[in-house]
């Protein structure tokens, strides 16, 4: 499942699909709204390019890292302290690229897929910059 | 001829988005970013510096398509196209 959505996900339900034949580990991601003296945050996301950039780099880290299975679901709209932002679940044989397929995955949403977040605040609201202000910060660009 | 502008986050925010913008023959992606820009002093010093170039942060995509900074203006615009302006990404 590779989505962009308002509705939150069920994890539980994703971690049983992902248990293809030959899986050995399940790894989750569960990016959470973190309470920084913020009331909400608010995401807003280009989705006829972002969707297919989370498919590019699902199937990438699949190729690299021979996931057996890969979910990643991005959340958009206003959400509150403790929900889920970013869920990725992906299976494979063995831990170790489990692991580092599910880290692939993380970095590179951060480093090129446009989707952007606003901290809403009491005083108003702050955008978050980007981890990869310059150069690299744009669409197409991926951690190897 | 017209074209599509979509600005994102903060940039949105200033200028609007969904823009329907009157295109004339041999307009190019900086020009008429600066024109529809131009209707917001703030806006337009966000996305473009003191010589009127795109500033080094700012993304630019023609109909999904990324378009280096410097090649922006030489691109040209053509009917439907869909021009995408926005800042850093911070998904995750």
């Amino acid at each position: 499942m590779i989505a962009i959505q308002h509705e939150d996900v069920d994890i539980g339900a994703l971690v049983r699909n992902a248990k293809e034949h030959g899986t050995g580990a399940v790894v989750v991601f569960d990016g959470i709204v973190r309470d920084d003296d913020i009331r909400q945050i608010e995401l807003e996301a280009y989705e006829e390019v972002a969707v297919p950039e989370l498919r590019k780099i699902a199937r990438e880290a699949s190729e690299k890292f021979r996931l057996l299975h890969v979910d990643i679901v991005h959340r958009i709209g206003r959400l509150d302290i403790g929900e889920n932002i970013l869920v990725i679940v992906v299976s494979a044989g063995h831990r170790k690229e489990a692991y580092e397929g599910s880290r692939f995955i993380i970095e590179a949403i951060k480093a090129g897929v446009p989707i952007w977040k606003k901290e809403l605040t009491k005083q108003g609201g702050r955008w978050v910059p980007g981890e990869h202000p310059h150069g690299s910060g744009q669409p197409g660009y991926h951690i190897s | 001829m017209t074209a599509t502008i979509r600005f994102f986050a903060r940039f949105r925010e200033l200028l609007g988005t969904d823009i329907q913008a009157p295109v004339e023959a041999g307009a190019t992606l900086t020009g008429l970013v600066r024109r529809i820009a131009k209707q917001n002093s703030e806006g337009y010093e966000a996305i473009f510096d003191e010589s009127g170039n795109f500033r080094e942060f700012v993304i630019i995509m023609k109909n999904g398509k990324r378009i280096e900074r410097g090649a922006a203006g030489i691109t040209l615009v053509s009917d439907n196209d869909e021009i995408a302006v926005f800042p850093p990404v911070a998904g995750g």
